[in-house]
């Protein structure tokens, strides 16, 4: 009981172990990275890295690291390495360990020693139990290792002997003849497997104790949040490899060889694909169009729902007095927010259209998406105002401004940075959204160039009121996420202007992600600008 | 009056349920009207009379009459809850802003009444102003902070429709700004630069400022609500000799939790004691060596409270 008699203050010569301890950690975080790169079929299973077979590379690591872990836990319990340990692992740690365990054993018994069913559900409580207890009773140096390191070391060996190779198949017999791959198995065992292996280096690097839980949890929650950053990066990426191609079809750099803007001055970048429509005679096909119907689409949906929004909430809140109607505001809101958007795109079909000409129409469609960005933009706008702190509004009384002034020139500045958010927010929602417009606004599949909506172009003044009438917001025009969809049910082959149709959606698919970003960009900015404002440093 | 209050005194107690013991144990009268009536030279400013406050049942301030001359510091000290803050309030009906409150009786301002239907609001929180506890600049640079009074009153215009006819009071803000910021003696401080934001000054700094603030809208009254409780004592010193330098011309009415502060910078002291009564007013030096009521002794030399 080297650690449990003393704690010290300073960590004596303990730099060898340290090392270990360390590498033990950079190693799971290999393996992890290799787990998912596999997974994203990044890495081959069937492939090698760094000259060795992939499969055995994993199972090699893991027993490596499985050994490594159990050998420090071990040289802990018997005094070799200086360490503060506790008397148990804990409850939580002890059911972790367990749970893989379990898989292990119950797999095992009824599938390789081919026991069924009843004799699975023994083997994997047998295990499972197993691991409990040799987690939950011996000291926290032993039970946070010694089941774990042999849990990789397991997995590992049966990697190493080829028990599980690439090409190894589960088929669970199922009528939908479901069947688990090594593809899917390989990579996520190894994921499992380099995370309790990470937490328990880390735990030893820690010296356990009070320090090693704290560096256990660290690494846990380090590489949560690496995979989703992760996940997210694979996502974008993914969209944008498949995408660039079509994108990129026909795209020339130079002087003069884009599209003229301002009448004379030529853009050097020529890029076809959102220049152009799609027709019959054009060298590239492009959707035009449908980038200026999304663009238009969330222009409008804003510029109607943020002030009725704001306006609404700086009635709540400053207002009404706090009570049964603002309670039923609030729940109204909430509810219509979390309203499915087929729903609103049934609203509008039924409502708005058969109001605006009886066909569908850019107007309709931005209404309803006006429609439903309208609740989030009410709440947040309501939260960001109630978070604006009293002592303004005091002080500006004391001033003997009036409520309305005050309103505007203090409250509605401070809270700004939370209404963006929210129209933020909102936004890359609607943006998206297909189900609406498919019921209030779609085009069509390939939209020819000269369906380009131009509403700005579009206004004209007539003899009669309203004097003023704009027939292209009348049009039904095409948006991004609809033609989309539109391409994605379309088919192979039915644009035969269109040579590769894959190509041509994935292109699609990449446009309307960065129409999207180029918003949240937009309004990101915008909320950095305000925010700005209202700061000091 | 005191003959009620004499014979109230025998049953009620007060709104923190105490009897009316002094340290030595005998039980005394709460008030007398002779303790209250402050003979001071000169105009009084403010008056109140009989003034009650209800925070919903609570009854926060009780039969409250009071003169304030003008142009001098009128300090109000008393324990937590004893009501010296929700009088201050009434002077400017701020009261008004918390929804629970109601306030019955009279308060005069230059003989006009302020309680009244048809009073213009902005008008009278114009002339008499308020700084507040803690220091609570807006978030805009200290020229905006100073100068968004006489703008939202008209006094100033520097927007866009203004400059553009030409009729730009830049030179006037630039005037407003410099005067206010002297006065509250913290031009020096911050002249050079003065579109930063002013949640960037010190929390002393930023007192000063909202002291500027106030006076930028040029009132006849300041009322300040402990505001120096939240700074440290260098900061402290700073806001006592511009509270000692704004008596000059401005009529300071000022709550303090610290009795030191009181002696130090008023020159007549009302103390209100547990239970929202006024007990007793006077020359703050009489108030401090000599006070009438034993409560008022006690208190002062910390034997309670």
């Amino acid at each position: 009981m080297a650690g449990a008699s003393q704690s010290r203050l300073v960590e004596g010569d303990t730099t060898a172990t340290d090392a270990v301890a360390g590498a033990t950690v950079g190693l799971s975080a290999v393996l992890f990275a290799l787990a998912v790169a596999a997974m994203f079929d990044r890495v081959s299973l069937t492939g090698t890295v760094a000259g060795l077979p992939t499969v055995t590379l994993l199972g090699g690591l893991l027993t490596g690291l499985g050994v490594a872990v159990a050998v420090f836990g071990l040289g802990s319990r018997f005094g070799y390495v200086e360490t503060e340990p506790d008397a148990s692992a804990g409850l939580i740690a002890s059911a972790g360990a367990a749970v893989p365990w379990v898989v292990v054993g119950g797999g095992v018994a009824s599938e390789t020693l081919g026991l069924g069913t009843v004799g699975g559900v023994v083997g994997g409580v047998l295990v499972g139990g197993l691991a409990f207890v040799g987690t939950a009773v011996p000291r926290e140096d032993v039970g946070s290792t010694v089941p774990l390191g042999a849990l990789l070391a397991f997995v590992g060996a049966v990697f190493l002997t080829g028990t599980i190779g690439p090409a190894w198949l589960w088929d669970l017999g199922w009528e939908q003849q479901a069947s688990i791959t090594a593809e899917f198995l390989v990579p996520v065992a190894t994921l499992f497997c380099a995370l309790y292996g990470g937490w328990a280096a880390a735990k030893a690097y820690g010296r356990f104790g009070a320090r090693g839980r704290h560096m256990g949890a660290y690494v846990l929650v380090y590489l949560n949040a690496l995979s989703i950053v992760a996940f997210l990066f694979v996502l974008i990426a993914f969209v944008v490899v498949k995408g660039i191609p079509g994108l990129l079809n026909g795209v020339r750099v130079g002087a003069g060889v884009g599209p003229q803007v301002f009448g004379a001055f030529e853009l050097p970048v020529s890029l076809p694909f959102v220049t152009n429509g799609v027709a019959l005679l054009n060298d590239f096909q492009g959707v035009l169009p449908a980038i200026v119907g999304t663009v238009w689409l969330v222009v409008g949906a804003v510029l109607f729902a943020v002030p009725l929004g704001v306006g609404a909430a700086v009635f709540l809140t400053e207002y009404a007095e706090r009570g049964r109607f603002t309670q039923a505001v609030e729940v109204a809101t909430n509810g219509l927010w979390s309203t499915p958007s087929i729903v609103f795109g049934l609203f509008g079909f039924a409502f708005l259209v058969p109001r605006f000409g009886n066909r569908k129409s850019l107007l309709a469609g931005m209404l309803t998406l006006g429609f439903m960005l309208l609740p989030l933009v009410l709440i947040t706008s309501r939260e960001a105002m109630l978070s604006v702190p009293d002592e303004y509004r005091d002080a500006s009384a004391a001033l003997g401004v009036s409520k309305w002034q005050t309103v505007r020139s203090v409250v509605l500045p401070a809270a700004l940075p939370g209404v963006m958010t929210g129209v933020i927010l909102g936004v890359g929602r609607i943006a998206g959204e297909t189900a609406p417009i498919l019921l209030t606004m779609a085009g069509g599949t390939f939209v020819p160039g000269g369906q380009t909506v131009d509403v700005l172009g579009g206004f004209e003044f007539t003899g009669s009121p309203p004097f003023v009438a704009n027939p292209e917001l009348l049009q039904a025009t095409s948006a991004l996420p609809y033609q989309l969809y539109a391409l994605i049910t379309a088919g192979v082959g039915l644009g035969s202007n269109v040579a590769d149709p894959d190509g041509f959606r994935w292109a699609t698919a990449l446009v309307l992600l960065l129409v999207v970003l180029s918003f949240y960009a937009i309004g990101i900015g915008a909320r950095y600008y305000f925010r700005q404002r209202l700061r000091y440093d | 009056m005191s003959d009620s209050q004499q014979t109230q005194t025998q049953t009620r107690t007060t709104g923190s349920d105490q009897p009316l013991e002094t340290t030595s144990g005998e039980t005394v009268e709460e008030t007398k009207s002779e303790w209250v009536a402050y003979d001071f030279q000169g105009e009084a400013k403010l008056v109140a009379e009989d003034l009650d406050v209800y925070y919903g049942g609570d009854h926060a301030l009780k039969g409250v009459s009071m003169e304030i001359p003008e142009e001098s510091v009128t300090a109000l000290i008393g324990p937590s809850g004893c009501g010296k803050s929700t009088y201050l309030r009434c002077l400017n009906r701020m009261n008004d802003r918390i929804s629970a409150a109601r306030v019955e009786g009279s308060v005069q301002l230059d003989g006009k009444e302020v309680y009244q239907d048809g009073v213009n609001l902005v008008e009278l929180r114009k002339r008499v102003g308020m700084v507040f506890q803690s220091p609570n600049p807006f978030p805009k640079s200290i020229r905006d902070n100073i100068s968004y009074g006489p703008r939202k009153h008209g006094d100033i215009d520097t927007g866009l429709l203004a400059r553009v006819l030409g009729r730009d009071d830049g030179e006037a803000e630039r005037e407003l700004v410099e005067r206010s910021l002297k006065q509250a003696a913290l031009w020096d401080e911050v002249h050079d630069r003065l579109d930063d934001n002013a949640l960037g000054l010190s929390g002393g700094q930023q007192q000063r400022l909202c002291i500027a603030r106030c006076l930028s809208v040029d009132p006849e009254v300041i009322l300040m609500d402990e505001p120096a409780s939240a700074l440290d004592p260098i900061a402290t010193a700073k806001i006592e000799d511009l509270i000692d330098d704004l008596a000059e011309e401005y009529t300071v009415v000022i709550v303090t939790h610290n009795m030191q502060q009181a002696a130090r910078i008023s020159d007549q002291t009302a103390v209100f004691l547990t239970g929202g009564k006024l007990v007793e007013y006077g020359d703050t030096e009489k108030i401090f060596e000599n006070p009438e009521s034993q409560r008022v002794e006690d208190y002062i030399t910390g034997k309670f409270g």
